[in-house]
């Protein structure tokens, strides 16, 4: 370790250079630099999980095998996508990455409340990511849902894929727990609950769900094990066991999943609106509230992914009729994103472009998910592409539009450079036409009944396919272009980022770009709400 | 209304769709309204010249909240029963529903009919009778989905499921497997035929083939097989290659395939190569000659064709089938001509519709949609009219002039099996293909 004190003035020491090394990451408790570990090893599973999508995408351009000469080894690829952005990339993305940043400097504490139990989640992470490359030298043709009686019966190393997914399910529970447990104990003197920015809010809505989600996926998968090593008959029906039960428990955790993925996103967006407006969040008492409802509601909802599996009548309609309850929350917070730009001073940085983006891509995914919440229309659309282009809004254009946002908004702080505006503005465009451009075209498919998991569908299909895949490559396009400019920027940049470029009230814009090791010389006295914009108006607030 | 989900073929989907357009309309009212008030406030509060202007400090408004919370609500419980009334439609199938039993396996579907008739690959229902299957399956999850009834339920090892509609229009509807299942899902296709109710009659009670066939020894089998299912177009028994390999010998041959591996021709090479004859095709033959079998045949029919194979010697020799046309008099009487001809291009023994389309994809052969009247160039350079006279030379005579871009591959078994009167009949058909 070469841990040597900076010579220079003061203020050029921070968290990055305080120490040196390639261990001094490895090793390092420090909050800030857990962010750019799993940062950059969440990253190497995008690019994967994204190849593994345009390859599909390729295949599909046309009718009949094209690239990919049989069938295996598309339902490899669309495994290896699911696995690789679910479990790799997005349940970890905005809270082990932004989440670790942010919590404790928004808060204004020194550090998570474990931080090396905060490095040793991070070490399970790589643990469960390299079993699941390990894993994939024997490709699993399951899809990611990992299905019975198919995942329990297939000649590939299916054990092995699902052993990962149960490391990982652990990575997340510490992580949730240690974010709980900050929370609660580490804020600032006079930082009351009522005055957390709504990123924390969001945070610990999904630290909740993480810790109390995630066991019972542990479980399930392990009963995958115990059934193809032992043939332990849970899900077997010649022993007395039922497939259907394995799909109850999988989508206990992953209906909730969803929102692990989706509600630091709606934080994130909350945190970039009122910046950018130059006014308070609108509403706030209540887009706290909606965060709270979505998680409570998440967990009773599971089976609306299983209106057409063998449940029972009566349990398909109880569950509609529950899963109508999220739309609620989630239009409230639309509602409020929108009326905090109400008279504000609104400028177009970049995170705002994102973040209004993302409020037209989440109508869209929360109104086609009323569609499949509808038990009748449901039942024509599970399983076809409208499914699949509907979740791709919700989880590509929530979840990562959300991240890429975070990585804009904070990078001048993450960083200490500010990134090239001009070019991140181009790249967005990319992004987000293609974006539409691939995923529009599958929910005409779907209307049109073409069913999803299919390596070859009928000619009539084509022209949507074509569309989407060209789609597909210009969205591919402009996440690599974002990416790159960030990562150049930050390694070459020669714009140094002030203290608080965005004007912003919360803490985290009160120290150092980038912070010192312990964020703050001393710890800050909370005076004011994070969203502390504008004049007072008489009768404009409640 | 808006006619987004396509065609409607069952009584209920008028029901679906009438939900779907609804929550349609809705979707995009809300969608365009918030999004527009979006970017209204984008355009109008936007910072001019870089310079922050003064925005008042407005911290919520419970009136608003109230509002935008009751009204989504609302809208949610009419959306919910909507969907609700629908749901309670294709889940309860009317007493007396006619029942067909299927089976799902890897990868295809098993009809069988309450009088013990079995089919494969194709159920055939009656119009305007309710239908109800009851489903399960042979090995993992699969599920039956009928785009244009609008239905699907997953088929389930190990446990029944049911699904039921009543069909209001006749013809030929695509069915889906909705239930990743493996290797051949996407091919996992079957279809529905729905039938006016006294064809369905007479083609339930025809059992004739099916009790015949099960009467026999496998070989037996095998051989009757080889000439109802047409393998004797293109396979001879006596070495001469035609469209495809003789198989004469042929179990237990190696050789190289197109792609420059060898095989053997064994019994899970064979299966393969009928089930999916793209897979491994022999070099030296047209490698989209053969369509696949999946469907047609059962796993008793292909044994069955298998050990046929085995006793092909170059003394075994096959009675072809009488040249007469199958329909009978009675059948296609009181049918126009473009009628006639319909059937007869769709009857299966004609084999048609293997090669060619009647939607304007090019399989095989070129698709019949259009054909009549068009212009077409011959793979020698020269340019026709289609007309009378050249389809009827080329259902006769199929390798004398070849349209470019499709392979000499059409067998030449019409002349003697389809009357002047039929080809007559076609021709009409095929006007009416615009």
């Amino acid at each position: 370790m070469s841990a040597h004190a900076s010579t220079a003035v003061n203020e050029e020491v921070n968290y990055l250079n305080w120490k040196t090394g390639i261990w001094s990451w490895l090793s390092s408790t420090d909050h800030k630099r857990i962010c750019f570990l799993y940062l950059f090893s969440i990253m190497i599973f995008f690019i994967g999980g994204g190849i593994a999508a345009l390859l599909m995408r390729t295949e599909l351009m046309f009718a009949g095998p094209t690239i990919i000469k049989d069938p295996h080894t598309y339902n490899v690829l669309f495994t290896m996508h699911g696995v690789f952005m679910i479990f790799l990339f997005v349940v970890p993305g905005i809270p082990a990455t932004l989440g670790n940043f942010l919590i404790p400097l928004m808060i204004g504490a020194k550090d998570v409340a474990f931080p090396r139990l905060n490095l040793f989640s991070w070490y399970l992470y790589v643990f469960g990511a390299l079993i699941g490359a390990y894993a994939m030298l024997d490709p699993v043709d399951t899809g990611w849902t990992f299905y019975a009686p198919y995942s329990t019966t297939t000649n590939t190393s299916v054990s092995t894929m699902v052993f990962a997914a149960f490391i990982l399910g652990f990575s997340s529970i510490l992580t949730g727990l240690n974010f709980i447990v900050t929370i609660h104990q580490l804020r600032a003197p006079g930082l009351t609950w009522m005055r957390l920015p709504v990123f924390i809010w969001a945070s610990y809505a999904t630290a909740v769900i993480q810790t109390v989600a995630t066991p019972v996926v542990g479980m399930t998968l392990l009963l995958v094990i115990a059934e193809r090593t032992f043939g332990a008959g849970i899900f077997d029906p010649t022993k007395g066991g039922d497939p259907v039960l394995m799909e109850h428990l999988f989508w206990f955790y992953s209906h909730p999943v969803v929102y692990i993925m989706v509600l630091p996103a709606f934080g994130v967006v909350g945190e970039i609106i009122p910046v950018f407006s130059r006014k308070p969040l609108f509403g706030y008492k209540l887009v706290v509230l909606s965060s709270m409802a979505i998680a409570a509601v998440g967990f009773i909802v599971w089976a609306h992914h299983m209106f057409v599996a063998g449940i029972s009548d009566f349990s398909a309609k109880f569950f509609s009729i529950i899963t109508f309850l999220v739309a609620v929350p989630t239009a409230i917070k639309v509602f409020n994103w929108v009326s905090t730009m109400y008279k504000g001073s609104i400028s177009f940085k970049t995170p705002m472009l994102y973040a209004m983006a993302f409020v037209f891509l989440f109508m869209v995914a929360g109104t086609t998910g009323i569609y499949l919440a509808m038990l009748g229309v449901d039942v024509y659309y599970h399983d076809t592409y409208f499914v699949v282009a509907h979740f791709h809004y919700t989880i590509q254009g929530g979840a990562v539009i959300g991240l890429i946002a975070a990585l804009h908004m904070w990078f001048p702080k993450m960083t200490g450079k500010m990134y090239n505006e001009t070019v991140s503005k181009c790249a967005f465009a990319a992004l987000f036409i293609g974006f539409n451009l691939t995923f529009i075209p599958q929910f005409v498919l779907g209307m049109d009944g073409m069913p999803r998991r299919y390596y070859d569908y009928p000619p009539q299909y084509q022209t949507l396919h074509t569309i989407s895949t060209i789609g597909a490559y210009l969205n591919g396009f402009g996440y690599t272009f974002a990416l790159l400019n960030l990562l150049g920027t930050a390694l070459w940049g020669k714009v140094k980022a002030p203290r608080n470029p965005y004007n912003s009230k919360s803490l985290e814009w009160q120290t150092a770009s980038p912070p010192i090791h312990e964020n703050f010389d001393e710890i800050p006295v909370v005076t004011e709400d994070p969203y502390n914009y504008g004049t007072p108006v008489p009768g404009g607030g409640h | 209304m808006l006619g987004l989900l396509g065609e409607q073929g069952s009584d209920f989907a008028y029901k679906v769709d009438f939900a779907h357009d609804i929550v349609t309309i809705i979707s995009v009212i809300c969608t365009v309204a918030i999004v527009g008030v979006m970017l209204y406030f984008a355009v109008i509060y936007r910072q001019r010249d870089g310079q922050d202007h003064e925005t008042p400090k407005i911290e919520g408004n419970n009136t608003l909240e109230i509002i935008w919370t009751v009204f989504p609500t609302l809208v949610c419980i009419w959306v919910a029963w909507l969907g609700y009334d629908a749901f309670v439609d294709l889940r309860t199938p009317p007493a007396g529903a006619m029942e067909v039993n299927v089976t799902g396996r890897k990868w295809a579907w098993d009809f069988t009919y309450k009088n013990g008739k079995k089919t494969t690959g194709e159920l055939v229902v009656p119009v305007d009778e309710p239908v109800k299957l009851v489903m399960t399956s042979k090995d993992t999850l699969h599920s039956f989905f009928v785009p244009v009834m609008r239905t699907k339920m997953d088929v389930i090892p190990g446990r029944y499921t049911h699904e039921w509609f009543r069909p209001i229009k006749t013809g030929d509807f695509q069915v889906f497997c909705t239930e990743y299942c493996g290797n051949e899902h996407s091919r996992m296709q079957t279809r529905l035929k729905v039938l006016p109710r006294a064809e369905f009659e007479r083609w339930l009670a025809d059992d004739s083939e099916a009790r015949k066939l099960a009467s026999l020894k496998p070989s037996d089998r095998g051989k009757e097989l080889y000439v109802s299912k047409q393998c004797v177009t293109c396979h001879s028994l006596d070495g001469t290659p035609r469209v495809g390999p003789s198989w004469l010998k042929i179990f237990g041959k190696e050789g190289k395939l197109a792609d420059g591996t060898t095989y053997k021709a064994d019994e899970n090479y064979i299966k393969e190569s009928i089930l999916y004859p793209q897979a491994k095709a022999v070099a030296g033959y047209p490698p989209m000659g053969m369509p696949s079998y999946q469907g047609q045949l059962s796993d008793d029919d292909i044994t069955g064709l298998i050990e046929f194979m085995k006793t092909i010697d170059g003394t075994t020799k096959v009675e072809l089938a009488p040249a007469a046309p199958k329909k009978s008099a009675a059948s296609t009487a009181g049918m126009s001509p473009a009628q006639r001809g319909e059937a007869l291009v769709k009857d299966s023994g004609n084999l048609c519709a293997t090669c060619h389309s009647i939607d304007g994809s090019k399989m095989v052969g070129p698709s019949f949609k259009g054909l009549y009247g068009r212009k077409e160039k011959l793979s020698d350079g020269s340019e026709i009219l289609v007309d009378e006279a050249y389809i009827k030379e080329s259902i006769y005579k199929p390798q004398a002039k070849i349209v470019e871009g499709y392979g000499p591959v059409m067998p030449a078994m019409y002349e003697g099996k389809l009357t002047d009167e039929n080809v007559a009949d076609i021709i009409e058909y095929l006007k009416t293909l615009k």
